[in-house]
């Protein structure tokens, strides 16, 4: 069981720089490849400029989540403006709950992406589910 | 550019449903982009060692394809306000998910659409569901700006 002393721990990105390429890169991996006059990124790229937020808790050997078992659970965005090359958006990641259910560990994760001007791009929430062992 | 119209939408209208092939190529391909190498996508090993069937995809795939479902509909991928949902069974290499949906209400005041989702795979088990992703239209154009 993780340690809840642990709730409330935050991590946060470096800008993330978006590039047209990476756009493109996450529009063939996904196969959304309908070309709108202006590029745009799908919305979910939010896991791509964010996701060193999630590595960083991942990876936390204080916290020490046993990412073996990890699965995600569930998932929740909210979009502010979309997101276009150019952008350079902070991503920070707040641990806000572990709780324990059966032969299950539930951990929430909140994040909120901002741009260069500390304006919301996006916000999400991730529960994560960790099988214990 | 071929936005859907708003005033067109109504309650209970399904979306087109989207169907895709997942294949390891594609696993490795999302975990390159999107930067999560965690190995339970990428290692067969490790991941039976972990207690999983073998690879599998991340749920964040399956996600972007219920996001692309309902953008592709849309015409654009500016008006998705929020996207939310279970990942409720794993996706494995061979798999072939259909996203579907269907419009579960509309507000002409907020110019704002909820749709609900669900995923499938090919035995019609939910891989993601509880879905629901909400979409705001600009503001209707007024007939006293025609030029």
């Amino acid at each position: 069981m993780t340690d809840s002393r642990w709730v409330g721990r935050s991590y946060e990105t470096a800008p993330f720089e978006v590039t047209e390429q990476s756009i493109r890169d996450y529009m063939a991996a996904v196969g959304d490849l309908r070309e709108d006059h202006e590029l745009v990124a799908p919305p979910t790229y939010a896991m791509v400029y964010g996701f060193d937020a999630y590595w960083q808790l991942w990876t936390d050997q204080e916290v020490a989540l046993d990412v073996a078992h990890l699965v995600h659970g569930e998932q929740r965005f909210n979009f502010q403006r979309p997101v276009r090359p150019g952008d350079r958006i902070r991503t920070t990641g707040r641990l806000t709950a572990i709780n324990s259910r059966g032969d299950m560990e539930l951990v929430t994760f909140e994040l909120k992406a901002r741009d260069a001007e500390d304006r919301p791009v996006s916000d999400g929430n991730a529960l994560f589910i960790i099988r214990k062992a | 550019m071929s936005s859907l119209d708003f005033e067109q939408i109504s309650p209970g209208q399904a979306l087109p449903p989207l169907a895709k092939h997942v294949t390891v190529e594609q696993i490795r391909q999302y975990a390159e982009a999107s930067g999560d190498r965690n190995p339970i996508h990428l290692d067969e090993t490790f991941a039976r060692s972990a207690g999983l069937p073998g690879v599998i995809a991340h749920g964040m795939l399956t996600m972007a394809f219920a996001n692309q479902m309902v953008t592709d509909w849309l015409g654009h991928r500016s008006l998705l306000r929020s996207l939310n949902g279970r990942f409720a069974g794993m996706v494995l290499p061979g798999d072939d998910v259909t996203c579907s949906g269907s419009v579960a209400s509309k507000d002409d005041e907020t110019r704002r659409v909820v749709i609900n989702l669900v995923v499938t795979n090919q035995r019609g088990e939910k891989v993601f569901n509880k879905g629901v992703a909400e979409a705001e239209f600009p503001p209707q154009r007024s007939n006293t700006h025609a030029a």
